[in-house]
């Protein structure tokens, strides 16, 4: 029966189709009990699938939905890649030819943070002058990436580092550590993703 | 070899025979029957390591999960470190509880959850006891733990747990009565209410001869075992955890433990009453040593089912429960009864009366069917008609 007959909305009623719909299904007993199997069979095929399609542990690869099986990602075992965009901790990047680190300690990035969590020192003028020091506060950043927008050097970028818990309090990174961590990502460009 | 043919009857008749050597006549049976008790306990309390962590691991497959797998292999010590921290638990009672009751209540739930065990035939010859009236016996005990879990839910002076209470006494008591009305068509077609001679009796198993009246037992088992999807007693998003909110500690390892332990019986007794118990199409015959595996494998089975179910299907609600029980099972039951007594009494030879039987319960299904079909139709027109002329 169609919802204009009744001259008001099912929902107003609270009735399910199902109720309403009745007429149009001849066999509406023998769908209760094809509703069972059908209800069974679905869990039976989860079931199965979790031996056929996904098994265990993927190398990093996020599951394909298509496939069908065990979808649980075993975190400290398998990790799974980071979106290109993900924003995680700060990091330094280095010059590809001189290996020295872009930085030019010129203090735009400590004044575009919003939780002032950059100190950066430096020595040298003009074209001559280097990063010394820099202080990146990880437990203040917000991962706001100002700092990297603010940036004219292609000195700094935010990585996709997201394991940052510590058991200690010394979260505030030096330059070696973020240099490092540029390395380790082996990015010497910032904006890419962007 | 002849002795491997029967491994677990030989290896108890030797034993006694040696004890016999040089004990008197009643110590060895004494002897045997404290061996016979632990080895069923152990199967009981054992049974509950296998099955929590078989059940979390189906239901998490079921839905695209692992389950547990961190200890060990597998996750197979997962039910052991369960265990441990539930040891270390303190063990809370309520204020204003009862306390005796509060505290006799998790024992009588366990106790006979392992009474089943003793009547229950694992294989040929391996059994604890052939009562004659076994499974009179074990309809008996189903009903003490009715009263345990009231007990519980009663002396724990919270709401929720009471609301569990009631509502389990309403279950069981709906679902007991289609329970025993099937049980009785098994011993009407067997002849017995002893469990052995069900099974030898089972030329044909009676799964096959009558599956109508097992498809009400197992609807009728699952509301005893207050599993999915008539897990009302318990019912998490309900009622906090029905009958049992306010144990902890060890205290609630026991009803844990006692439900488990009652899966495993209540799939022992369906495999006893309806698949044929340890035989296998002759094999039982030939190698009397396989009769347990056979039997525990057609548990295992019945056991899947249980958690495929709980898989799969959501609560349903209490009246809906209660109008299944009362509205459809009981009478359903009651015409089951009546043809296997009619054609028991009609038809010679076990294999036509199977026959007989099977061609019997595929017509009643039509009919049940068909029956169903006109009053749902009828109630559901007459119900629209009604809100149409509501909206109107």
């Amino acid at each position: 029966m169609p919802d204009s007959e009744l001259g008001i909305g099912n929902w107003e009623l609270g009735i399910g189709y199902w109720e309403l719909g009745i007429e149009n299904s001849e066999l509406e007993v023998s769908m209760f009990i094809r509703g069972l199997v059908k209800g069974l069979s679905v869990t039976l095929k989860h079931f199965v699938q979790t031996y056929l399609g996904h098994t265990g542990i993927r190398d990093g690869q996020r599951p394909d939905p298509t496939l069908g099986g065990l979808f649980t990602v075993q975190y400290p075992d398998e990790k799974l890649p980071m979106f290109p965009r993900f924003r995680g901790a700060l990091m330094h990047l280095r010059n590809p030819e001189t290996g020295e680190p872009n930085c030019t300690a010129c203090g735009l990035c400590v004044r575009a943070c919003p939780q002032q969590c950059i100190e950066v020192e430096g020595e040298g003028k003009g074209k001559e002058r280097k990063v010394t020091a820099y202080r990146y506060d990880l437990a203040r950043c917000i991962f706001c990436r100002l700092c990297v927008e603010s940036c004219n050097f292609n000195a700094i970028e935010l990585s996709q580092e997201y394991e940052l818990a510590t058991y200690s309090r010394d979260m505030v990174w030096d330059l070696q550590k973020l240099l490092a961590l540029g390395d380790k990502y082996d990015v010497h460009e910032t904006g890419k993703a962007w | 070899m002849e002795f491997l043919r029967d491994f677990f009857v030989n290896i108890g008749l030797w034993f006694s025979n040696l004890l016999a050597g040089f004990l008197p006549g009643w110590a060895v049976n004494l002897i045997m029957s404290l061996i016979g008790v632990v080895i069923l306990v152990i199967i009981g309390l054992s049974s509950v390591l296998v099955l929590t962590l078989g059940e979390r691991k189906v239901i998490g497959r079921i839905q695209d999960r692992i389950g547990p797998n961190r200890w060990g292999p597998f996750g197979i010590f997962q039910p052991v470190a369960d265990g441990i921290k539930m040891l270390t638990k303190e063990d809370i009672v309520p204020s204003g509880a009862d306390y005796w009751v509060h505290l006799l209540a998790p024992i009588i739930i366990m106790i006979p959850a392992l009474l089943i065990y003793a009547v229950l035939p694992f294989g040929a010859g391996l059994w604890g006891a052939d009562l004659n009236i076994g499974i009179l016996y074990i309809v008996a005990l189903g009903a003490i733990g009715t009263i345990a879990v009231l007990m519980a839910g009663w002396s724990s002076n919270n709401k929720y747990a009471l609301l569990g209470a009631f509502r389990v006494v309403a279950q069981l008591i709906s679902y007991e009565i289609p329970m025993v009305l099937s049980i009785v068509a098994v011993v009407l077609l067997s002849g017995s209410m002893s469990m052995v001679t069900i099974v030898e009796s089972q030329s044909v198993p009676y799964i096959v001869a009558m599956p109508l009246v097992f498809l009400v037992y197992l609807v009728a088992a699952f509301a005893e075992l207050y599993r999915a999807p008539f897990d009302m007693i318990e019912a998490d998003s309900e009622l906090v955890a029905g009958y049992f909110t306010e144990y902890s500690g060890m205290k609630f390892v026991m009803f844990f433990m006692a439900e488990y332990i009652n899966l495993l019986a209540m799939s022992a007794i369906i495999t006893t009453l309806f698949l044929g118990g340890w035989r296998f199409f002759g094999l039982e015959r030939l190698l009397p040593v396989l009769g347990p595996f056979i039997f525990f494998a057609k548990c295992a089975a019945v056991i899947f089912l249980f958690w495929w179910v709980r898989g799969t299907f959501p609560r349903i609600r209490i009246d809906h429960l209660l109008n299944l029980a009362w509205k459809f099972l009981v009478p359903l039951a009651l015409v089951n009864l009546m043809i296997v007594g009619l054609v028991d009494k009609l038809v010679e030879g076990a294999l036509l009366t199977a026959a007989v039987l099977l061609a019997a319960n595929v017509v009643e299904a039509v009919v049940v069917l068909v029956i169903l079909s006109v009053v749902g139709r009828k109630a559901r027109s007459e119900r629209l008609r009604r809100i149409t002329v509501q909206a109107k």
